[in-house]
C-alpha cells in the first residue's frame, strides 16, 4: 500500500475502526445528528451566561482590577494576596463564618421542625388536618417585607438584635419544606406503612428507620434549597445586624463596595469578595445537582 | 384499603406540630397582623403611636413618588418576567434538542440559581461601570453613551438585565423537567410531519408545558417584587431620581432610613395584597388544570 493510498483510505478506515467501538461511533453519529450549529449556539449562550463570573474571577487575581480593554483580561498574579487580604484583613473570613453558622442553623432547624410537622400531617389520624396544613401553607403569603417593621420591633424587644438568634429563629418555620416533605411522604406506598404498624413500630422508630432512609434524596434536596436560600438572605440581616463582627457575607460585600467607591480598596478585592460569596452555594449545587433537581419537580405539584 | 394514617395519638400529633405552629404564630402571623394594625398609626421616634385611621393610606394614594414607585415596579416585573422566560425557554429548548453533552450544558445553565443577588448586582455594577466597566467600551463603540449613574432609563435597564441573569437558572430547572415530560411520540410525529424546530417549540411544547410556564410566571413575578432588593441596594440605591425605586426598596427606605414605621406598614400591607392576589390566581388556575387534567 502506497503512502497516498494510506492517506486517501484513512477516513474510511477510521470509520471502520470507530464502527467497531459502539460508544465512539454512537457518539459521532449523535454529534452529527445534533449538528454543529446547535452546539455553537449552546456554547455561545452559556458563554454569555458565564462571562460575567469569568471576568470577575480574572479580575479577582489582579492588583487593581481596572479593566478597560480585552487585553487586560489576562489573569493577574495577585490571587493569593487578594484572597488572603479579603479573608483576613477585610473580615471576609468572619463574615463567611457567620453566614455558615446562620445557614447551617436554619437548615438543621427547618429540617427538624418540618419533618416533624409533615409526619403529623401525613401519618396521624387527627381532626382539622387540612386546616393545619393550610395554616402552614398560608405563611407563603408572608415574606419578610410584609412584616418586617413589627418583626424588627419584636426581635429588638427580645434583645436578639445583633445576635445569631435574630437571623435564624424567624426562618425556622417553612411552608415550602413541609409541603415538599408531605408530597414525598404521600408518594411512599401506604402498604409499607401498614406493615410497619403491624410490626408495632412507634412513630419515632418509623421516622428514623423507615421514612428517613426512604427520603434521603429529598432530604438532601430540600437541605440544599434551604442552604442556598439562607446563604443568599440580604434584607433582614441588613436591617437587624449592625455590629460588623456579627454581619453575614452578603451585607459584608456591600461594605466592601462602599470602601471601593471611596477609593480605599481596589475593585479587584470587591470581585474577590464576590467570588468568595458565590462559592459555597455553587459548590453545593454542583455536588448535589441530582437530588436538587428531583426535589424541585416535587415542589411544583 | 391501605391507609397512611396509622398513628392515633392526638397529643403526639399536636406535639409534632407545636414547633412549626409556635414559630409561625410568633414570627410570621403576629408580626403580619401587627403590620396591619401599625398601618393605622403614626409612629413617632420615641415609639409613641397615634391612631390616625386611614391617613397613611390616603398619603400613599396622594403621593406622586409612591405612584412612580408602583409604576417602576410593575414595568420592572413585566420586563423581568418576560425576559427571564424568553431567555430560559430558548436555552431549555437548545438543551432539550442536543444529544451529546446534555447534562453538561444543563449544569452550565442552571448554576445562576445559586448566585446570590448581592453578588450578581455587584458584578454587574463593576462590569457595566460607566468609567471602569469591561463591557462599557464595547457598548460605547456601538454608539451608546453608557451613563447609567445619571440616566434613569439606563439604570433601570442595567438592574433589569442583572435580575434576569440571576433568575435564568431557576427557570431552566423547571422548564427542562416539563419539556422532558412531553411524550416522545408527539415529537416524532411532529418531525415526520416536517414541522420545523421553532414551530415544534411554539405549537407543541409550549402548550403542553403551560402549567409549568404559568407556575413560573407567578414565581418570577414574586421574585421581581420581593427577591430583587439586593440588586437595587447594591447597584443604584433606587436612583437616579427614583428611576429604580421599586416598591420593596421604597419600603425599606421608608422604614429604616426615614423611620416612618406607620407609613412603612401601610406599604407592607400593599405588598401583602400583591402576593395575596398572585397566590390566589395561582391557586385558582392550578385547580383549573387539575380539573381538566391538563
Amino acid at each position: 500500500m502506497t503512502l497516498l493510498e494510506t492517506l486517501t483510505d484513512a477516513p474510511d478506515r477510521t470509520a471502520e475502526y470507530l464502527r467497531d467501538r459502539p460508544g465512539v461511533a454512537d457518539l459521532r453519529d449523535r454529534l452529527r445528528e445534533d449538528g454543529l450549529a446547535l452546539h455553537a449556539l449552546l456554547a455561545l449562550s452559556i458563554l454569555v451566561l458565564v462571562a460575567p463570573v469569568l471576568v470577575a474571577t480574572v479580575v479577582s487575581t489582579k492588583e487593581l482590577g481596572i479593566v478597560t480593554s480585552l487585553a487586560d483580561l489576562a489573569p493577574g498574579s495577585h490571587a493569593v494576596a487578594n484572597y488572603r487580604r479579603a479573608l483576613v484583613d477585610l473580615e471576609f473570613g468572619q463574615f463567611m463564618l457567620n453566614s455558615f453558622v446562620m445557614s447551617l442553623a436554619i437548615v438543621v432547624g427547618k429540617l427538624t421542625v418540618s419533618v416533624l410537622a409533615a409526619l403529623a400531617i401525613v401519618y396521624y389520624r387527627i381532626p382539622y388536618k387540612n386546616a393545619a396544613f393550610l395554616f402552614v401553607l398560608f405563611t407563603l403569603l408572608l415574606p419578610v417585607p410584609v412584616r418586617f417593621v413589627p418583626l424588627f420591633r419584636l426581635v429588638t424587644d427580645l434583645g436578639w438584635d445583633n445576635t445569631m438568634l435574630a437571623i435564624t429563629v424567624p426562618y425556622i418555620a417553612s411552608a415550602t419544606t413541609v409541603f415538599i416533605l408531605r408530597q414525598h411522604f404521600l408518594s411512599i406506598p401506604a402498604s409499607l406503612v401498614e406493615n410497619a404498624k403491624l410490626d408495632g413500630v412507634g412513630p419515632f422508630e418509623f421516622l428514623w428507620h423507615v421514612l428517613v432512609p426512604m427520603s434521603k434524596g429529598v432530604l438532601v434536596g430540600v437541605s440544599v434549597i434551604m442552604f442556598v436560600y439562607a446563604w443568599n438572605q440580604y434584607l433582614w440581616p441588613l436591617v437587624i445586624i449592625n455590629d460588623q463582627s456579627q454581619q453575614v457575607v452578603q451585607v459584608g460585600l456591600g461594605l466592601l463596595r462602599g470602601q471601593a467607591q471611596a477609593g480605599d480598596v481596589a475593585w479587584a478585592l470587591v470581585m474577590t469578595g464576590s467570588m468568595l460569596t458565590l462559592l459555597p452555594p455553587l459548590v453545593l449545587l454542583a455536588l448535589f445537582r441530582k437530588p436538587l433537581l428531583q426535589t424541585f419537580t416535587i415542589q411544583q405539584k | 384499603m391501605a391507609t397512611r394514617e396509622v398513628f392515633e395519638s392526638r397529643w403526639e400529633a399536636v406535639g409534632l406540630l407545636v414547633p412549626t405552629v409556635i414559630v409561625s404564630v410568633v414570627f410570621l402571623y403576629l408580626p403580619a397582623v401587627r403590620a396591619v394594625e401599625l398601618s393605622f398609626f403614626e409612629v413617632g421616634f420615641g415609639g409613641t403611636s397615634t391612631l390616625v385611621g386611614i391617613e397613611n393610606y390616603r398619603q400613599l394614594l396622594a403621593s406622586g413618588e409612591y405612584h412612580a414607585s408602583v409604576a417602576v415596579s410593575v414595568l420592572f416585573a413585566l420586563v423581568v418576567v418576560v425576559g427571564v422566560m424568553a431567555v430560559s425557554l430558548f436555552l431549555t429548548f437548545l438543551i432539550h434538542e442536543v444529544g451529546v453533552g446534555q447534562s453538561l450544558y444543563l449544569v452550565a445553565s442552571i448554576w445562576p440559581y445559586a448566585l446570590p443577588p448581592a453578588v450578581a448586582g455587584l458584578v454587574f455594577l463593576f462590569l457595566a461601570h460607566p468609567t471602569l466597566g469591561v463591557f462599557t467600551q464595547p457598548i460605547e463603540a456601538l454608539g451608546v453613551e453608557v451613563d447609567w449613574f445619571s440616566d434613569g432609563g439606563q439604570a433601570l435597564a442595567v438592574v433589569t438585565i442583572a435580575a434576569i441573569w440571576k433568575q435564568v437558572g431557576y427557570n431552566v430547572i423547571f422548564m427542562i423537567a416539563a419539556m422532558n415530560n412531553v411524550p416522545k411520540s408527539l415529537t416524532e410525529t411532529a418531525r415526520l410531519d416536517g414541522v420545523g424546530r421553532l414551530k415544534r417549540l411554539v405549537r407543541v411544547y409550549v402548550p403542553i408545558m403551560s402549567p409549568t410556564l404559568f407556575f413560573l410566571v407567578i414565581m418570577n413575578t414574586i421574585y421581581a417584587f420581593f427577591g430583587t432588593f439586593a440588586f437595587v441596594q447594591v447597584m443604584t440605591k433606587g436612583g437616579p431620581s427614583g428611576a429604580t425605586n421599586i416598591l420593596i426598596f421604597d419600603l425599606y427606605r421608608t422604614a429604616f432610613q426615614f423611620y416612618e414605621f406607620g407609613v412603612a406598614s401601610a406599604k407592607s400591607v400593599v405588598l401583602f395584597a400583591v402576593v395575596g392576589v398572585l397566590m390566589y390566581v395561582q391557586f385558582r388556575v392550578t385547580e383549573e388544570y387539575a380539573h381538566y387534567g391538563g
